[in-house]
């Protein structure tokens, strides 16, 4: 034993008495009673023995109806065919319902509009169906009322205008509900000085002008992407945001289908990267001030040949190639403009083509010239009531504020919102899904919207509410049966009996009938004369857009649509100043330094970021954000020591541009010039989803040798026209042992379809109970999205080239996650899926780091689950998880195995197309295919012997089980197959 | 004398934990497992009448296996198919019927306690017609066979190939109150799907699969 040594005296007294532990065993000291350990061991035992003996069961109870509806089993899900109301563009949708209560949306694959698919917005509508904060029941003066009451009211002021001569308006947003609209013709009837205002937040209203000014009747016209050869979009973002972007989409990829016999070349012309421009063939880069010359000199070009201007006569020849298959389209709010754009389309014959006049859209009704004439008179305080229903004008009008001059304002408002907080009397109104009504989107096709869940708050519909004020209060359903009955019902002349027609309507969610013709009127042959050439104005030009998921900000309480990245830039939870390269580094700002923007006396602080392919006067802003209803999403996300705020220092999401708009000359403009932008020296971290879960390996691991990794793959035309060679065996490690006895689940991406409009990543949140993990965790890389949407740039970038790549799990017969997870949680199925088990799961996150594509997610946190009005919305067939657990794709598996057994059950085996994933079932393109590789008939099969086929990093041979047919870029300008990593 | 208390409460203790261990020692089960498990419902139902003596297909009444993931309890006005003329035992009618002749007096109805739940669940007045002075009072059944939330089995698959109901609810036909048979813990789940793979159900080849993704997702 070593010598102790000691420093002091004192210590040397201790370290002399060596038979003295180092601890006191004995709290006490004193022998006889227990000691510290003895104490713990007894009492530890008792407590748990204690616990142990105690422990009970949770009872739980099971609560059958006491009468069953008839066609209704527990556990087993009914689809009612419906209308979307989340935007004016009318898509048909299935409503799944589980148990009474609808939890998600489909599209109605029959639908005459939308033919299946359904957008982000759509999807994400239903979470507003379980919003706890909307208004649950009418109120006078910010105070809950009675309905009595607030119908007393309201009818007491009705009276008093009608009896006075009073100045009556209603404004509304479009309205194509024939119901809807011939109760307020009725209701406006009494009133001596009474008028209808409709408008759109993203108007349209200079195409219905100019189409007055040149057709003679102030129509939308139906635009049919699906027949045009040549697409020239001015400005119109119709794959994102623009009227009707599902439909558009649909027949964008439809005329776009390299497997087809053509093939549809398509330009964009714009000044910021829209979604659109990203899947066009040929960008033409211009500013908002030359939209107008440069349409002029496209239609001079398109009548003579010519051009001095390349660009233009490169158009002008693809469209005179195509004489009655090109479309131009242009979202421009300049009536001279879109006359021009008429004419245009008039010289090539593309009317009654491309472009349908006879089965005219009614998805944009907005009169902007109305509109400004109401904002005259209200303030002038010439309005004696104002009645506004479905539209948030003080949000989204610039002087909206004036509706609150109005003598008395009632509001027919789901959530208390900018105008509904001025409102004299709110009358509360249901969620679609509670709803009866219709739809019109296109002329002669007729849309049933049927209520799926009884009202969860004393609220009413607009047509209920309507006929209220009328004096004729009723049901819905009694409203709108009599209306089909006398109106739709005698123009589909059916040979069915009404009630069996009515039945029909029911199931299939629409009806179709021929539109009675559009007299033919002596066009008013309005000459424009050609602009004078102005100077190009000074500083920056404003352009205001709408983003595909949050539009013109009437769903910002929705966290799913506020979470979602942005296509393009991949920032969710704000807006921002987009600003080209070039113009960012003259005035000296990146990413996330917020300038400020000044513009006709309006001042806005944004972040700044810098968007490849804008024009470089130009400062881009998203409308839409800044809404008071987004000031509930203080808390979204956990909360935690490190967690910081997440909203901005107004306490609410994103700044609203709409201040900016101008509403001048007739027309809702979205850009003006003249805005001076500064930096302000603070800076914001933005959510950007950009680079995270990257695939590239970074520069400094790069092999030497290896050069990019092919991600994204493109091809030309006539190469995908070629057979598939046959695929070069690859060497292997691995012993075949994955026989794949029975299925084989597959999935094939088509990259030249895809638009990246980010539906499928909110479909498959709501189908999988993916969490919102908030602005905060989303900065910190930890969105827990199962699907993401790649964006990758290629080319220089003042106009780059993009390819949008959805990436999820691979499912990959060799995965890295599987040999790594030291628990056996992640593991292979005998039916090619990487199977996740959560309940095994500990949360080690190897998996994670060992996967090549990025596609798992870890939560973090026990994400909030405690509004139990929203949790309604979760789906039954999904596992909620819990923190420290791994999760990612799981190509639906819930709904593989209920083909399977429902197959099982009725005695066939599973046929193709009998499982569609969540994200396949909404894709507005139909790019992503999903099936049974065993079958070689399904589609997933052939799309697999696709020439364009690949797979993404297929050199580290994991074997993924999602394919990706190939980007197809003109001949010209790809110049060959291409790899991009 | 402070030790000592410290002895003395420590000693009850652990003598009254040891009591209360012992008592529950010979139903000791893992977490989660509820074998045994009987509790009283509501309404006395007694499954040994209805589908022992009675003979009456489980099927009847537990529709919803056929067709969907649950067997379901069955609904109020199920019941009602039957009850709306049977309203109690057969011995109590026959008791009734000999006390009406021996009083010389028309034969009362006869409603046994049990039913009469039912029928106040239902809001039934007398003659079984709805009573506007009663309320629909939905019957709060306890809840036996409960899975965690992270499993999802279905019952449409088992029914249709053919495994009996018994094969995992036991002898229920003999069950007064239902009792959980068997500890439905996943090894009992796998053992059974890896045999019926091997075995086949009723000699036609089953294809059980054990991937975890059969019943966790």
């Amino acid at each position: 034993m070593p010598e102790k040594l000691w420093r002091s005296l004192d210590e040397w007294h201790t370290v002399s008495q060596p038979d003295e532990a180092e601890f006191h065993e004995s709290p006490i000291g004193i022998g006889g009673g227990p000691d510290r350990r003895g104490f713990l061991k007894a009492a530890g035992f008792s407590f748990g023995a204690a616990m142990l003996a105690g422990c009970g069961r949770t009872v739980q109870k099971i609560v059958p109806n006491l009468v069953q509806p008839e066609g209704f089993t527990p556990g087993r899900p009914v689809y009612y065919a419906s209308t979307c109301g989340a935007c004016s563009a009318g898509c048909g949708t299935l409503v799944k319902v589980r148990d009474g209560r609808p939890i998600k949306l489909e599209g109605n694959p029959d639908h005459p509009v939308s033919h299946g698919g359904l957008c982000a917005v759509g999807q994400a509508s239903i979470l507003g169906l379980y919003d706890s904060l909307r208004v649950t029941q009418p109120a006078i003066g910010g105070k809950p009322a009675a309905w009595t009451q607030a119908d007393a009211l309201v009818a007491a002021r009705l009276d008093e205008v009608r009896r006075g001569g009073g100045a009556l308006r209603l404004l509304t947003p479009t309205v194509h509900s024939p119901s809807e609209a011939a109760w307020i013709r009725r209701f406006l009837e009494g009133f001596r000085n009474s008028r209808h205002v409709e408008y759109d937040a993203l108007s349209a209203s200079a195409i219905l002008d100019a189409h007055q000014a040149t057709h003679g009747a102030r129509i939308l016209p139906r635009y049919r992407f699906d027949k045009a050869d040549v697409i020239v979009s001015i400005d119109a973002d119709f794959l994102g945001s623009w009227i009707s972007p599902v439909e558009f989409a649909r027949g964008y990829a439809v005329s776009r289908d390299p497997g087809a016999t053509r093939y549809a070349w398509h330009a964009q012309v714009e000044p910021r990267m829209s979604l659109s421009g990203t899947k066009a063939d040929r960008r033409v880069i211009i500013s908002p001030a030359e939209t107008t010359p440069f349409v002029h000199a496209l239609a001079e070009a398109v009548r003579t040949g010519g051009s001095n201007r390349p660009e233009i006569a490169e158009l002008a020849s693809h469209l005179r190639a195509a004489r009655g298959r090109g479309l131009v389209v242009s979202g421009s709010q300049d009536l001279d403009t879109q006359v021009a754009v008429n004419r245009i389309n008039e010289t090539l014959g593309n009317y009654g083509a491309t472009i349908e006049t006879s089965r005219a859209s009614r998805q944009r009704r907005g009169d902007d010239r109305a509109l400004e004439t109401l904002l005259e008179e209200l303030n002038a305080g010439r309005v004696d009531m104002l009645i506004v229903a479905g539209a948030n004008p003080v949000f989204d009008l610039p002087g909206g504020d004036a509706v609150s001059k109005a003598r008395f304002l009632a509001v027919h408002a789901e959530r208390l919102d900018e105008t509904a907080a001025k409102a004299h009397v709110i009358s509360a109104a249901s969620h679609t899904l509670e709803s009866w009504g219709d739809a019109e989107p296109v002329e002669g096709a007729a849309s049933i919207t049927q209520p799926c869940i009884r009202p969860l708050f004393q609220t009413r519909s607009w047509l209920e509410t309507l006929a209220a004020w009328s004096g004729h209060a009723g049901p819905a359903l009694d409203l709108l049966r009599e209306h089909w009955r006398q109106s739709i019902f005698p123009k589909t002349k059916t040979d069915l009996a009404f009630d069996r027609f009515w039945e029909k309507a029911l199931q299939d969610g629409f009806v179709e009938y021929e539109p009675p013709a559009r007299a033919k009127s002596a066009a008013p042959q309005r000459e424009t004369a050609p602009p004078q050439q102005s100077k190009p104005p000074e500083g920056f030009e404003v352009v205001l857009y709408a983003k595909a998921a949050l539009l013109d900000g009437r769903h910002a309480y929705n966290p799913w649509l506020q979470e979602v990245p942005d296509p393009v830039t991949k920032i969710a939870w704000d807006n921002y100043a987009s600003l080209a390269p070039a113009a960012a580094s003259k005035l000296g700002v990146a990413s996330g330094d917020v300038v400020r923007l000044e513009c006709a006396g309006q001042t806005l602080e944004l972040p700044a970021v810098v968007q490849p392919g804008q024009h470089e006067s130009t400062v881009a802003v998203a409308l839409g954000y800044g809404s008071r209803l987004s000031a509930r999403f203080a808390k979204a996300g956990p909360e935690w020591i490190e967690g910081r705020p997440t909203l901005n220092e107004k306490g609410l999401v994103g700044a609203n541009a709409a201040p900016l708009l101008a509403l001048e000359r007739g027309a809702l403009r979205y850009s003006r010039a003249g805005a001076s932008l500064a930096r302000t020296g603070k800076r914001v971290d933005l959510a950007c989803t950009q680079e995270h879960h990257t695939l590239t390996v970074p520069e400094r691991l790069r092999p030497a040798a290896g050069g990019a990794r092919p991600i994204v793959r493109e091809t030309t035309l006539a190469a995908s026209r070629e057979a598939r060679p046959k695929d070069a065996p690859v060497p292997e490690l691995w012993p075949p042992d994955h026989p794949y006895p029975v299925h084989h689940w597959a999935m094939v991406v088509d990259l030249n379809a895809c638009t990246g409009c980010t539906a499928c990543i909110v479909a498959c949140q709501v189908e999988n109970n993916i969490p919102v993990v908030g602005k905060d965790e989303m900065r910190r890389k930890r969105e827990m999205h199962w699907m993401r949407i790649d964006r990758y740039y290629s080319g220089e970038p003042d106009n780059p080239r993009v390819a949008h790549q959805p990436m999820f799990c691979q499912q990959c017969d060799h995965a890295p996650c599987e040999t790594v997870c030291p628990v056996l949680a992640t593991s292979h199925s005998d039916e090619g899926l990487n199977q996740q088990t959560y309940n095994r799961c500990v949360g080690t996150r190897y998996c994670a780091n060992n996967c090549p594509y990025k596609v798992r997610r870890f939560n973090w946190f026990e994400y909030a689950r405690d509004d139990r009005t929203a949790n309604l919305v979760l789906n039954p067939d999904v596992t909620v998880r819990s923190r420290g657990t791994m999760e990612k794709c799981t190509f639906c598996v819930q709904r593989i195995q209920d083909a399977k057994i429902e197959a099982k059950r009725t005695g066939r085996p599973v046929r193709d197309g009998d499982v569609q994933t969540a994200c396949q079932q909404t894709c507005p393109a139909k790019a992503i295919a999903f099936g049974d590789l065993n079958d070689s008939q399904s589609e997933v099969s052939r799309l697999m012997a696709n020439v364009r086929r690949y797979r993404v990093l297929e050199e580290i041979n994991v074997r993924p089980g999602v394919g990706y047919l190939k980007i197809v870029r003109p001949d010209s300008a790809a110049g060959g197959e291409k790899e991009n990593g | 004398m402070k030790s000592r208390i410290v002895t003395i409460v420590l000693a009850v203790g652990l003598g009254i934990s040891c009591v209360l261990l012992a008592s529950r020692i010979g139903q000791f089960h893992l977490p989660g497992n509820q074998q045994g498990y009987s509790p009283a419902q509501p309404i006395a139902y007694s499954h040994r009448l209805h589908a022992g003596e009675m003979q009456i297909p489980c099927i009847y009444c537990h529709y919803a296996a056929q067709t969907s993931r649950h067997a379901g309890v069955p609904p109020a006005n199920l019941c009602m198919n039957c009850h709306r003329d049977v309203t109690s035992s057969l011995g109590a009618l026959h008791a009734e019927d000999e006390l009406a002749t021996h009083e010389k007096r028309k034969p009362r109805q006869v409603v046994s306690p049990e039913l009469q739940k039912l029928y106040d669940a239902l809001a039934l007045g007398p003659n079984l017609q709805p009573d506007p002075a009663k309320q629909l009072r939905p019957i709060e059944w306890n809840r036996i066979h409960s899975l965690p939330s992270f499993v999802y089995f279905d019952h449409r698959a088992h029914v249709r190939v053919g495994v009996a109901c018994q094969q995992c609810h036991g002898p229920v036909e003999t069950m007064e109150r239902v009792s959980q048979f068997s500890d439905l813990s996943m090894g009992w789940c796998v053992n059974c799907h890896r045999q019926a793979t091997r075995d086949g159900i009723g000699g036609a080849r089953v294809n059980a699969s054990t991937d975890c993704s059969t019943c966790h997702f």
